[in-house]
């Protein structure tokens, strides 16, 4: 893969001003049965940058990965983060246990407000176990929000949840055409905080996963204690491209930690695959984390 | 039906005053040429093991139909969804029933789902007839695309026209947009977009692109200096039957609508049936998977369409095929590693192609082969057409990485294309000034 190349300045400078450019260093992959492409780069000009795809698209989705796992850890859904840009990374590569892969990227707030353009910064440990998903994840990031801010923010949407009335009459969120009433994107984004949950432990060296749509609500329960949550998503995978209906069921209440149960229809596996009768994707059926 | 116990004294409706009635409301629907589905209900079923399967299995087999299979049976652990019509509820169910079969039923009222949709869809149709003028800021059905086709050729009649270069698997038109200044077999290049129906932005840029063209044409001396020297042929719905379900069905439809005998599940991956290292890694032969690669390279007629058009033509001097999401611009292979033999040159131009769509909107892509930059693929259209001698094939991933993905917000749908016409723009005119 290319190295990270030199921006023009773009005309329109964004809320982020110009980005200051970022060097991927020290790509470094060690056992190397992984399919560095053989022959890659040009023979006559040695100027050329390695054509490294694997371990670029290795570092995006571990980076991936770590923040499902961050945004899920975090229980909070006014302090969701998304992927800005990878900036550096190495992976190892052991055919016998798996894919260490160690990233550092730059994040965004998922829900930027007007005018905010501040980039938080992510260093991330991230352990696929041959192809088994769960990957053990390490990762620690700069904070982007205030700590007191972010608890403000969580319960102000808390109680703005229990004012939604009930029963919610949702048929799909974002609609077919993306778009998303403000009114709903505290459900959204709560749905989103869960599917996290799900992503992170459906995610393997070689599947990963982005939230494509909420489906249905089937239960909205709010309490004084709690939101109770019970929804269907759809998971898009992008390697098999296989959509992926999901049952979530999860209990949050602002500073607490984020409880997620759920029920992923089974990957399709191909015929000539392992003779393993489940699919590459084992997700257990309950979990409660704490 | 049973008649009446306790004698026949009391005349109850006969099977066949049903059944007369049954197929005139049937007739009735048919002329009035409306589908309604009130009532019919979608079922998910799991099958304990392969007799029950089978089971379901025999269920397809009916004529006429009672059952419309949206997943088809294919393993014993995996669900089945079927489309039930409310007249066969009763006997569906009761077949299952009495079969031990576990179901529960996925959607209560098919008709209500659609009418739901068709309601966001008038109201927004509503707004375009009053501004009395196509927006391209809005996501169309096939129906307003193909319409759009025809006014579009009508009003730029000097350099567009229209070629039927086939039909779809449900017989519906496949379309390609010529954009000439004359001569004979000019050199050309080709444009799709669509050719996975969930992709609802390619369509939307296709068409963007396409006015921007005529519009650009005499103005654009980079545009002007391209089309007079070669033709752009366009297609902008090369899924057209994927494209229909899209809009009345199942929004995140990938693979084209074909159904073969014995085969449960329906559709083929369009993006896996070429005739470039068929079959092999990176497509699927399971019939049920969102890649399945079909049963013979070039089987489904929306590609067999294209292969038979290019290759009559027999001078096209590129090839891009437009998808989303991911924002790449990529070159072959999808099926190898192995770089193609001016890798060198295909990474220069899609650098400079990357940065001309940069400086639009600052949207980075990321760049390079497919298989390295995305996944390994085989039997793909950019691999085919470099493989049939077309140097400068290029496949795009358009906005954005995920946070919309397929759904990618209609307000997108402008910058998209102005940063994507800057990419193409700029490929064209590599193509033009480097002739061979």
């Amino acid at each position: 893969m290319q190295p990270r190349r030199q921006r023009l300045p773009a005309p329109w400078s964004g809320p982020r001003g110009p980005r200051p450019t970022a060097p991927l260093l020290a790509l470094l992959l060690l056992l190397a049965p992984v399919a560095a492409p053989a022959g890659s780069g040009d023979p006559d000009d040695p100027g050329q940058p390695q054509d490294a795809g694997v371990p670029r698209r290795l570092l995006q989705q571990a980076a991936r990965a770590a923040l499902h796992f961050f945004n899920f850890r975090s229980g909070s859904p006014s302090a969701l983060r998304v992927l800005a840009e990878v900036q550096e990374g190495r992976a190892w590569i052991n055919p016998k246990e798996g894919c260490k892969v160690h990233v550092v990227f730059s994040t965004e707030r998922y829900n930027p407000e007007e005018g905010e353009g501040r980039l938080g910064k992510c260093s991330a440990r991230v352990f696929f176990k041959n192809q088994k998903p769960r990957p053990t994840i390490n990762v620690t990031c700069t904070r982007l929000i205030e700590k007191k801010k972010r608890q403000q923010e969580d319960y102000l949407l808390y109680k703005q949840m229990k004012q939604l009335k009930n029963p919610l009459e949702i048929v799909s969120i974002p609609d077919n055409h993306g778009h998303i009433d403000p009114s709903l994107r505290l459900i959204w984004d709560l749905a989103f905080l869960g599917s996290s949950y799900v992503m992170w432990e459906m995610t393997t060296q070689v599947s990963h996963y982005y939230l494509a749509q909420l489906t249905s609500v089937r239960q909205w329960k709010t309490n004084d204690d709690t939101i109770d949550f019970d929804y269907t998503v759809l998971l898009h995978e992008l390697s098999t491209q296989e959509i992926i209906p999901c049952r979530i069921h999860l209990v949050w209440y602002p500073g607490k930690p984020l409880k997620v149960k759920y029920h992923c229809q089974e990957l399709q596996t191909p015929e000539e695959a392992s003779g393993t009768e489940e699919g590459s994707a084992v997700v257990p059926t309950e979990l409660s984390n704490f | 039906m049973q008649g009446t116990p306790g004698g026949g004294t009391r005349p109850g409706p006969s099977p066949v005053d049903r059944r007369t009635l049954l197929v005139f409301s049937f007739i009735l629907a048919a002329a009035l040429g409306q589908m309604n589905f009130t009532g019919d209900q979608v079922l998910r079923v799991l099958a304990k093991d392969e007799k029950q399967l089978s089971l379901l299995g025999d269920l397809e087999g009916l004529k006429p139909q009672k059952v419309d299979f949206w997943r088809g049976p294919a393993r014993p652990s995996l669900p089945v969804d079927m489309r039930v019509p409310f007249s066969e509820l009763k006997d569906i169910k009761a077949y299952l029933e009495s079969h031990g079969l576990a179901y529960s039923i996925m959607i209560k009222d098919i008709q209500v789902l659609l009418d739901e949709e068709r309601q966001a869809m008038a109201k927004s149709r509503r707004l375009e007839r009053s501004t009395n003028s196509f927006s391209y800021s809005s996501y169309h059905t096939l129906e307003e695309i193909y319409s759009w086709i025809d006014n579009f050729v009508m009003e730029h009649s000097d350099i567009v026209s229209k070629i039927q270069i086939g039909n779809s698997f449900e017989n519906q038109s496949i379309l390609v947009l010529k954009f000439s200044t004359g001569g004979s077999r000019h050199p050309a290049i080709w444009i799709d977009t669509g050719i996975h129906s969930r992709e609802w932005i390619t369509h939307a840029t296709g068409i963007w692109t396409a006015n921007k063209i005529v519009s650009d044409y005499g103005k654009d001396r980079v545009l002007t200096d391209i089309l007079n020297a070669m033709d752009i042929f366009i297609e902008l719905v090369t899924n057209p039957d994927g494209f229909a379900f899209t809009h009345s069905m199942n929004r995140l439809w990938r693979k084209n609508k074909s159904i073969r005998p014995g085969i449960f599940c329906i559709g083929v991956d369009l993006n896996r049936n070429w005739k470039s290292g068929f079959g092999g890694n990176g497509s699927n032969s399971n019939p049920c998977s969102e890649t399945y690669h079909g049963p013979s390279p070039q089987s489904e007629p929306e590609v067999a369409a294209i292969v038979n058009f290019i290759t009559a033509h027999g001078n096209f001097k590129a090839l891009i095929s437009i998808h989303s999401y991911s924002q790449m611009l990529m070159y072959p292979y999808g099926r190898l590693l192995e770089p193609v033999s001016n890798q060198r040159e295909l990474y220069d131009l899609a650098k400079d192609a990357v940065e001309a769509l940069y400086k639009v909107h600052g949207i980075e892509y990321i760049f390079g082969s497919i298989s390295t930059t995305l996944y390994v693929a085989s039997g793909i259209t950019v691999d085919w057409a470099y493989d049939s001698g077309i140097k400068y094939a290029f496949s795009f991933e358009l906005r954005d990485t995920g946070q919309y993905g397929f759904l990618l917000p209609a307000t997108q749908i402008i910058p998209t294309a102005q940063e994507t016409w800057m990419a193409l723009r700029t490929i064209m005119e590599h193509t033009l000034n480097h002739p061979y």
